[in-house]
């Protein structure tokens, strides 16, 4: 998947000289190329555990994307929940991120205990 | 500090229950200290993948996949202790306790040495 850079962070002002909003967006998306990264080394099974692989790879790729199209919204929120001083832990995004991982896991697991190449 | 409960999702209510909001700062940084172990977790899911796929002649076969799914293992208990242990300390901070200890860390560092030692030895027995 091509991979642009993560946006820059719309400007809003939160005031807090430790830049914790910058910070947060920028480890959201290490853990997008990351994940795109894994993808991608699925890809290198193509040979031996056939076309399922490609569909590992793709979902590894919506999850990183579905990273991607949520950062602006993600650093508006944080930066406004600095600003307020009162902000929702994001339950949704961390739930939905381990359970991702932990899929790829249990298909990587099954396809080398599996499948003979 | 916001304890605006109804404006909070299903899911925060459910496994988050109680307690007030913590300070911003510090549920952004239990969310990327949850982010750094679930890149530590890939990490794992990648070697092991990379061990599977690009050591084909250095070991034998059930070895390598047994020790490929291992490490994938590893790095799936990684991820899904990371999303544990978030939820523990975004919990404790909601009620102003201290912090649990991290029994994430442990398992880090016997899965990468167990690893690590076996193919050490089976390399050096070859």
């Amino acid at each position: 998947m091509p991979d642009a850079p993560a946006p820059p962070p719309t400007p809003t002002y939160h005031g807090d000289p430790g830049l914790q909003p910058e910070r947060t967006i920028l480890s959201w998306g290490r853990t997008m190329l990351s994940i795109t990264v894994v993808g991608a080394v699925f890809l290198r099974w193509l040979p031996h555990y056939g076309g399922w692989m490609v569909g590992l790879a793709v979902a590894a790729a919506v999850v990183a994307l579905s990273i991607y199209v949520t950062q602006r919204v993600r650093y508006r929120r944080q930066a406004g929940g600095i600003r307020e001083e009162a902000l929702q832990a994001d339950v949704v995004a961390i739930i939905g991120t381990t359970a991702a991982v932990a899929v790829l896991g249990v298909l990587g697991i099954l396809a080398v205990l599996t499948t003979t190449p | 500090m916001n304890n605006d409960e109804s404006s909070r999702g299903w899911l925060a209510e459910r496994l988050l229950p109680g307690g007030t909001e913590p300070d911003p700062r510090f549920t952004l940084a239990n969310e990327r200290t949850f982010l750094a172990w679930i890149r530590t977790s890939l990490a794992f899911l990648a070697g092991g993948i990379a061990l599977e796929a690009f050591a084909l002649d250095l070991f034998n076969e059930d070895f390598r996949r047994g020790l490929a799914a291992f490490i994938i293992g590893v790095g799936l208990l990684i991820a899904l202790g990371a999303g544990v242990r978030w939820l523990r300390v975004e919990h404790r901070m909601r009620q102003r306790k201290p912090l649990p200890l991290p029994l994430i860390v442990p398992l880090l560092g016997l899965g990468s040495a167990l690893a690590a030692a076996t193919i050490l030895v089976v390399l050096a027995l070859e």
